[in-house]
């Protein structure tokens, strides 16, 4: 996990994206108790900004990760250090919350997680049996910005959304 | 009889209630939440060492350092 998110910290550095955020299961897990999960959502703001109908480009991506030797996929998940790592393009409510991501360390390397409330918000979004229960667990035991949230929910028109499942 | 006045008894000596025992449940559970980050990922680790173990072999165990 260490080398894995120096790897991430490395794309920025070296121009590759603009930013990045830990999102997912791993995002709310850092605000929740612990629970099961296989990969390593990583939301990417490109360099470039890209229109709804062009094809975004990872490719400068992978080939600096194919030139460091990881090359190794499974399914979508490219194995990065031990961990399979799927790259998610950052656009609409996720690219805010990537630009409202905070900034945590792990074993000394800084990285940026999204917040609860945006969290919130991409669940709803997706709306799996598991998205929702990552929602409740949220709303238990993370401190959540209420009125935030309520911002937020308002904005991308998820309010009935939302408390159709509390 | 309310089914959270069930008692149970857990230890020698030691009876609660089924709502006292889901208080404590909660309780457990918000005290996980606390946990550094780092924490919480040896737990996810030792999770997927667990469900590898139960035959999920395509799972793979994270490297942790």
């Amino acid at each position: 996990m260490k080398k894995t998110l120096e790897v991430l910290n490395e794309l920025k550095e070296k121009g590759l994206i603009k930013d990045y955020a830990i999102g997912g299961a791993i995002a709310a897990l850092r605000w929740t108790e612990p629970f099961f999960t296989r990969d390593l959502d990583v939301f990417v703001i490109p360099i470039k900004e890209y229109s709804e109908k062009e094809v975004i480009e990872f490719k400068k991506i992978y080939d600096f990760l194919q030139e460091k030797g990881y090359n190794e996929w499974i399914e979508q998940w490219l194995i990065i250090e031990g961990i399979p790592v799927e790259f998610i393009p950052a656009e609409g409510i996720s690219k805010e919350a990537v630009e409202n991501a905070v900034e945590i360390e792990f074993e000394g390397i800084k990285t940026k997680v999204i917040t609860p409330e945006y969290l919130i918000i991409m669940f709803l979004k997706a709306f799996r049996e598991k998205d929702k229960l990552k929602i409740n667990l949220l709303l238990q035991q993370s401190e959540i910005d209420m009125n935030k949230l309520k911002e937020l929910l308002k904005k991308y028109n998820l309010t009935d959304k939302f408390n159709s499942i509390k | 009889m309310n089914q959270q006045d069930i008692k149970i008894l857990i230890k020698e000596n030691k009876v609660i209630t089924l709502k006292e025992l889901y208080k404590e449940y909660e309780k457990t559970h918000a005290q996980q939440a606390k946990l550094p980050f780092e924490e919480k990922i040896k737990i996810l680790v030792d999770l997927q060492k667990i469900a590898n173990s139960w035959g999920k072999k395509d799972i793979i165990i994270w490297k942790i350092s």
